[in-house]
């Protein structure tokens, strides 16, 4: 079996390109370990939660379950895969690209698979990406700065500033704006723009945040997969 | 809550590896149409717009400004780090303004 290019160039061009991201991520690694030692954990266990689970949402849920003294286990396996229910979909999205790369490399790919380097990945799949290992580069940088981040926070809590004054809370976003307006070429790239943002903000006020992102990819497929039917 | 914290681990590992694959492994059985690749090029996009959407909806006018010239400095810098980076700097000047 032939398999598309994994190279040690295409890494390090995704690792180039995850540092800014990885930067933001180390704030808010610094936040989760801050919550994390308020909730009882040391260092260690902050890093190992941080390892397993990696993904700030689904952590920070975990440790409130944990901080109530009534999450049962099921509970817990529950609510990550509600609020990592997006990762379905960010994965389904990634499978034609990277399942080239053959099983080994697309599930090792994906064990650093997050929000902030899976649009980065889509956005250069859509200008012609070709090696698969561009997904582990992004991911590199961004999951040692939520590590390292999550070990300092943990470590050294309370002289650290806030993320939000220094607009970091605000970085993912600002990148989702950027690609947004980055791949958006044609006109008809208007309609998951427009159908993504009004899903995210309807689900948001119905249902609550954590079903809204993947909501709005769902809203944004769904409507492209129609208006395709209909062109033919 | 009785178990001991590395089972704890464990559960949340399995939960969140869970979905990282199963819906990559999923699609390896579905036969991708033009239609299924017209939804997956469109969800990206529709992401993105979501979660600016949302900050903006979490925030408030300081958010919806950065964002905005974040979309404007895309398209006059043709560069979208620089302009997701100024975009950060922008709402932290406009909160330390006091928006």
């Amino acid at each position: 079996m032939s398999h598309a290019p994994f190279t040690f160039a295409g890494f390090r061009r995704g690792a180039r390109d995850g540092v800014p991201l990885a930067l933001s991520i180390f704030a808010y690694g610094l936040g989760f370990g801050l919550v994390a030692a308020q909730a009882g954990f040391g260092v260690t266990k902050a890093v190992a939660t941080s390892a397993a689970i990696y993904s700030g949402s689904a952590q920070l849920a975990a440790v409130n379950l944990l901080q109530t003294g009534e999450a049962t286990l099921l509970a817990l396996f529950a609510a990550i895969l509600v609020i990592n229910a997006r990762y379905l979909l960010f994965g389904a999205a990634l499978q034609p690209w990277l399942w080239a790369a053959g099983p080994v490399r697309s599930y090792g790919s994906l064990l650093l698979l997050g929000d902030a380097n899976w649009l980065l990945t889509m956005r250069r799949i859509s200008e012609g990406e070709e090696d698969r290992a561009y997904l582990a580069g992004t991911g590199t940088p961004i999951a040692l700065g939520w590590l390292s981040g999550t070990a300092l926070g943990a470590a050294a809590v309370s002289i650290l500033p806030r993320p939000e004054a220094l607009g970091l809370d605000l970085m993912l976003a600002c990148f989702a704006a950027a690609m947004m307006a980055a791949m958006t070429r044609r006109r008809a790239d208007l309609v998951p723009v427009v159908v993504g943002a009004g899903a995210a903000l309807i689900i948001a006020r119905v249902i609550g945040p954590a079903a809204a992102v993947i909501g709005a990819g769902l809203a944004g497929g769904a409507v492209a997969a129609a208006m395709h039917r209909r062109a033919e | 809550m009785t178990e001991s914290f590395p089972i704890l681990l464990l559960v949340m590992a399995a939960a969140a590896f869970l979905c990282r694959v199963a819906g990559f492994t999923l699609m390896r059985m579905i036969p991708v149409s033009a239609r299924l690749e017209a939804a997956l090029r469109a969800t990206p996009l529709a992401v993105m717009a979501g979660i600016a959407a949302l900050a903006v909806q979490a925030g408030g006018l300081a958010e919806a400004i950065a964002l905005g010239a974040v979309v404007g400095l895309t398209l006059v810098l043709r560069s979208d780090v620089a302009a997701a980076l100024l975009g950060v700097v922008i709402v932290a000047a406009l909160r330390w303004l006091g928006l």
